[in-house]
């Protein structure tokens, strides 16, 4: 943890050269770009990064180095806060790489994958908990849910593969794909934590709602459900955050693949924010090992943030 | 005086247990009838059939007749909801809803709508606590958690709410087997006081209990109705055996 800090923070800052310094081969790939639109400051090339943090020599020639250390001196070369760390998508060059086409991806994925987990399990919950009959069949089911909760998530990424892709031939690396797998793969645990949310509220409070006449459905989102729902909240946050930390069922689907437009719609192909980092740690530049760890450290932050919701929520129904 | 329930020939099983025999039992009006037994004899069975609790439980089947007011309660075309609007109860522990006092007493009547705005409201809240006794203990803090208050307040509390949605007949669970004596008389008070406007069924296993609060008492034993009659009569010139056992503390 420690080490991910410390190597990820930097990965917030990159390295800027004056435009009027005039040294294009410290610049990135792009800058002529950048040079068209009068900028003052230019970002530097992945190698000058380095150097200039951490006084990693690469690539760099004994003449660059020189001519760094010097703009040094001239305050011809800075460090400022890395926004295109958090405003651009996926780059084949580190200082130019960002984790916003991951963040939207994390987020349009895991809309699907809300919209379809909650309602399909609380529903299924409250049928198996409160309406079901118990016979064999019913046991049956309530085993085979069990079951799924503890299967490993790459089953699910297979099964995604052969329903949502072969079988229903939905475009592959999208975010409907993607949010329709990680439901399933959460759907279990939901019906598994709501059940037990249910099943804890006392009977004696059903059998005094029911001795004032209420009707069962009444009983049921009166008494049962507001008192259940701390509980169930807690359950489907905690399996959503698990949901958005996911990255075997999506490289089984083929979300795997370099995309460095953010998504604008369910289907156009989509990458989160784990299988970047998770390709990211596959490359043996230094710059994208910083990314790698910042980015590691914005999806530990975005996991803090949905833990702490879901404390908050259940703080708030239990007062 | 007549009959506000008549049991006639009442079965109840279990699944294959049967736990209630051939029971057939009268209950006047505005008096209160004692249900007394040991443990496991039926009474509370008998009790959750006057108001069709028991339908909540797997695998409970029913014979014979229960008339309300000269109506089957187990006709088929029966509101089950609608009768428990006439049929309230109170259990053995106080169980008030997770909400504040205000709440638990204005819940039956926000389901079954028996007002027309706030103001009608309130006062369906004050006079029920009123006649629960507890409007004075509580007036200052209708809107704090229920669950704050004392067992026996707690246990008034569910009698308020019970009788909040205008019931003929209370049928009480044991209702002061979880609390202190002190709290259990201001209950056998209340209990009297309610009988003027309720038909009012209590199970007890507190023979001291049957005795100063009802008027009419049943003795069951192993699901069997041994004797019922007159509270007093009962007590002092029990025709059965095995009444005389156990109000002689032989066994119980």
């Amino acid at each position: 943890m420690g080490k991910i800090v410390y190597t990820g923070y930097p990965a917030f800052f990159r390295t800027e050269v004056a435009a009027q310094a005039e040294r294009p081969d410290l610049l990135n790939v792009h800058a002529r770009y950048f040079l068209k639109e009068n900028k003052k400051w230019i970002t530097a090339s992945d190698d000058v990064d380095m150097y200039y943090k951490h006084e990693v020599v690469g690539n760099l020639t004994p003449h660059q180095i020189q001519a760094i250390d010097s703009l040094k001196n001239q305050g011809q070369i800075r460090l400022v806060f890395n926004t295109g760390f958090f405003t651009h998508s996926d780059s084949r060059e580190p200082e130019l790489a960002g984790i916003w086409g991951g963040l939207i991806g994390s987020l349009l994925t895991l809309f699907v994958t809300f919209c379809t987990a909650f309602p399909i399990g609380i529903g299924t919950a409250l049928y198996l908990e409160e309406f079901a009959p118990k016979n064999r069949f019913t046991n049956w089911v309530e085993a085979n849910i069990n079951n799924l909760a503890a299967v490993p998530s790459i089953l699910f990424g297979l099964l995604g593969l052969v329903f949502f892709i072969h079988f229903l031939g939905l475009p592959r690396p999208s975010a409907l794909v993607g949010g329709l797998t990680l439901g399933l793969m959460s759907l279990p645990v939901i019906v598994v934590a709501t059940r037990a949310a249910l099943s804890s509220v006392p009977p004696t409070l059903k059998e005094a709602a029911l001795g004032l006449g209420a009707t069962p459905l009444q009983v049921l989102f009166h008494h049962v459900v507001p008192m259940a729902m701390p509980g169930i909240m807690t359950g489907v946050i905690l399996s959503l955050a698990r949901a958005l930390g996911e990255t075997a069922p999506l490289l089984m689907i083929g979300m795997v693949a370099f995309i460095a437009t953010p998504p604008s719609t369910f289907l156009d192909p989509t990458t989160v924010l784990p299988v970047q980092i998770f390709n990211w740690s596959r490359s043996s530049e230094m710059g994208f090992v910083e990314n790698t760890s910042g980015a590691i450290l914005v999806l530990l932050i975005v996991l803090a943030i949905l833990n702490g919701i879901a404390i908050f929520i259940r703080k708030k129904f239990e007062s | 005086m007549p009959l506000k329930i008549d049991v006639k020939d009442l079965n109840l099983f279990y699944g294959d247990k049967q736990a209630l025999f051939n029971v057939s039992l009268g209950f006047p009006e505005f008096q209160t009838t004692a249900l007394m037994g040991p443990s496991g004899c039926g009474k509370s069975s008998l009790l959750r059939c006057l108001n069709r609790l028991n339908d909540i439980i797997p695998n409970v089947h029913i014979q014979g007749k229960v008339l309300l007011d000269k109506e089957d309660i187990y006709a088929p075309s029966l509101d089950v909801v609608e009768l428990r609007t006439h049929v309230g109860m109170v259990f053995q522990k106080p169980n008030p809803f997770p909400h504040s006092i205000y709440e638990n007493v204005a819940y039956g009547p926000r389901i079954h709508t028996l007002f027309k705005d706030k103001t009608e409201l309130d006062e369906i809240v004050e006079k029920n606590l009123a006649r629960a006794g507890l409007w004075d203990e509580v007036k200052d803090r209708l809107h704090q958690p229920a669950t704050r208050l004392s067992g026996g307040q707690q246990q008034r509390l569910c009698i308020a709410r019970a009788i909040a949605v205008n019931p003929e007949v209370i049928l009480m669970d044991e209702p002061c087997s979880a609390l202190d004596p002190i709290a259990t008389a201001r209950v056998e008070e209340l209990i009297d006081e309610l009988r003027e406007r309720f038909t009012i069924v209590i199970v007890t296993h507190n023979l001291q209990q049957a005795a100063r609060v009802s008027q009419q008492t049943a003795f069951f034993h192993s699901g069997h109705l041994v004797e019922a009659g007159e509270t007093g009569a009962l007590f002092t010139m029990p025709q059965d055996e095995r009444t005389q056992g156990y109000i002689t503390g032989r066994y119980g």
